[in-house]
């Protein structure tokens, strides 16, 4: 084994190895998930030798070199003061989701209008309009990390994938018989799954523009779809009240998380997959196994339906959104709620947690979307100016960009 | 509301959970009429620029009303909500004469839809007391020519009898009765299609004190 080349991972904080093995390459990643910028390098370099055999005494100072550079990245914009820096009169019709590409350069708009939009978030303007769907434009997606290819699920039951340098349309994915709701790329970009109000999921080739396999199980329409940090499983949530995780090579289920007594609204992995959280109508959250499959706790508080949750980057910490309108972060490994995000005059039906893990971004029906620190609870920013209410909301990779999607037709920029 | 409840929305889970489609030109006062529905206060509407949803519950029923806004420019999106629609309703503004034909066109592309094939319409001819507004028969002739339909005769006509059957028009309703009227239209297997006069009194009797409403009268 031979190492031949560091990268550097910002969030979650990691150094990925490079190296040589009886001649093919390959690459393996030492997660730095608790890292702060408080944490003393000489210990954690200790510790790092210890276990990598790859990384041998030569190779510390270098290695020093990357943890101080990641240390100094978690320091910085942590005060960062966002102001409204574009309006985009993005559609004729209310907006649905968003998303950015992985550097932040560009994003996609979705819309009632049956279009769905490329922008270049440093000047405003739009670079494609993807014309095509014959309904409303849902479900929008990026490759990330490679952002050359777009993803979009539509009311008119197809998913279409889009060169974002083009804006050509590559393939139209056919088999669904009801409305795409969700949908994601696997992280090495080589399948697309959607899901669909028809109680069903459905994996694509990327390449070949086919199906690969269709996951049944549920028994209601399928409104969450998300893959695990190596793309091997997949999770679906359900309008009926349960959460599938399936073999994404076999098609295989293999679990399903029942225990909610409500519509979930959410199922998301932590970076390492060891853990799922979901949310639910049932106004609770629960952390789950993903190895067993078995409910390991369930987090409760809040007053009304749980409409979104999320892990932060290190899977270290959940943020919830309620239709009582608060928010609620919880430690991840103790379920301890931490604080509590109240201010919103509306329910609040999303909410991310920034990449670096320091602010929590809510979007409201109050027409606001609001930073808050996630430790204290405290509100730092009210984005005040939509007409409507907010229905996506997103930061870019750095962190030091947002973008909210809103009923209004509008599309706002925040740096 | 948000995205998650759009789709709660968008399935229909039971029989009691209906459906109502309301469209027409734009200014034909389908936002008041809806608001009015869900007794929220009417003083302040602007044009719709996307859609507004609202579920109204009474007598055990349930109805999710979706009001889509009626520009031109946006009218070309009406069909995306035609799915499972129990109940169209379709406001006119009696008191527009210079659009009346383009209201009945619209309509008449309505009627013609495949998805919209069966399902009972309601006509609300609206803010009949303004002055100018139509007489609640000459609505009727108004619009007939543009949707084949003429008071009875219509009920015979071709269009008509492949799905929809019954006429029946009425006067002088609030939204109470309104209300009432919609779910006749929906559990009456017989009577597809009705017309209702209404007055701008109809929606803002029980909201507005009386200078607002001389100031209504006068426009």
């Amino acid at each position: 084994m031979r190492l031949k080349k560091f990268l550097l991972r910002y969030y979650p904080p990691g150094v990925i190895l490079e190296y040589e093995q009886s001649g093919t390459m390959k690459s393996k990643s030492i997660d730095l998930l608790d890292l702060k910028p408080t944490t003393d390098v000489d210990m954690l370099l200790d510790d790092i030798v210890a276990k990598e055999p790859l990384i041998t005494p030569s190779k510390m100072e270098q290695v020093r070199k990357l943890i101080l550079r990641l240390q100094e990245k978690q320091a910085e914009s942590v005060d960062h003061h966002f102001y409204l820096f574009k309006v985009l009169r993005a559609h004729i019709l209310p907006l649905t989701n968003v998303a950015f590409n992985k550097s932040g350069t560009s994003f996609v708009t979705g819309s009632y209008d049956r279009t769905c939009k490329v922008w270049d978030t440093a000047s405003g303007e739009e670079l494609h309009v993807l014309e095509g769907h014959k309904n409303v434009v849902y479900a929008v997606a990026f490759n990330n990390p490679y952002g050359d290819k777009i993803a979009t699920g539509s009311f008119d039951k197809t998913c279409k994938l889009w060169s974002a340098e083009s804006g050509k349309c590559y393939h139209t994915y056919r088999g669904h018989t009801a409305e795409i709701v969700c949908l994601a790329f696997n992280p090495q970009s080589t399948v697309v799954a959607t899901g669909s109000m028809d109680t069903t999921a459905k994996l694509w080739d990327v390449q070949k523009g086919a199906e690969i396999s269709t996951l049944s199980g549920h028994s209601a329409e399928i409104i969450s779809c998300s893959f695990n940090t190596t793309g091997d499983l997949l999770l679906t949530g359900s309008f009926d009240h349960t959460v599938s995780v399936w073999d994404t090579t076999t098609g295989r289920r293999v679990h399903t998380l029942i225990g909610h007594r409500g519509e979930i609204s959410n199922a998301q992995f932590n970076f390492d997959s060891s853990f799922i959280v979901t949310g639910s109508m049932d106004k609770t959250c629960k952390m789950w196994d993903s190895r067993t499959g078995q409910c390991i706790g369930t987090l409760r508080g809040h007053d009304d339906e749980v409409l979104d949750v999320s892990f932060d980057f290190t899977g270290q910490y959940i943020a919830t959104a309620s239709a009582d309108g608060t928010g609620r972060v919880y430690n991840a490994l103790t379920h301890h709620c931490v604080s509590k995000l109240e201010g919103h005059e509306g329910e609040i039906s999303k909410v991310t947690f920034s990449p670096q893990g320091t602010r929590c971004l809510t979007a409201s029906s109050d027409k606001t979307a609001r930073l808050w620190d996630p430790f204290s609870g405290k509100c730092i920013q009210v984005l005040e100016g939509h007409t409507d209410e907010i229905f996506s909301c997103a930061f870019n990779y750095e962190g030091n960009i947002i973008i909210t999607g809103s009923k209004d037709n509008t599309c706002r920029l925040w740096r | 509301m948000g995205l998650l409840s759009l789709l709660r929305k968008l399935k229909s889970s039971n029989s009691k959970d209906l459906k109502i489609l309301f469209l027409g030109l734009d200014n034909a006062g389908k936002t008041t009429i809806l608001k009015t529905l869900a007794s929220e206060d009417v003083q302040h509407i602007t044009p719709t620029q996307g859609f507004n949803i609202k579920t109204v519950q009474s007598e055990g029923f349930k109805l999710t009303v979706w009001d889509i806004g009626g520009q031109r420019a946006i009218r070309p999106y009406w069909k995306n909500y035609f799915e499972q629609v129990e109940c169209l309703v379709y406001v006119i503004d009696s008191a527009d004469r210079k659009r009346i034909e383009e209201t009945g066109l619209e309509l008449e592309e309505l009627l013609e839809e495949e998805k919209l094939c069966g399902v009972p319409v309601l006509v609300f001819a609206n803010k009949q007391d303004l002055l100018g507004a139509q007489q609640a028969s000459e609505d009727i002739r108004g619009i007939g020519p543009y949707t084949k339909l003429e008071g009875q005769e219509l009920a015979n006509s071709s269009l008509f009898s492949k799905n929809r059957r019954g006429y029946k028009g009425r006067y002088g309703m609030g939204s109470e009765e309104c209300f009432k009227e919609m779910i006749t239209v929906l559990l009456s297997p017989k009577l597809v299609l009705s017309i209702i006069h209404l007055t701008m009194h109809d929606h803002l009797a029980c909201k507005l004190d009386s200078s607002h409403k001389s100031a209504v009268g006068k426009c």
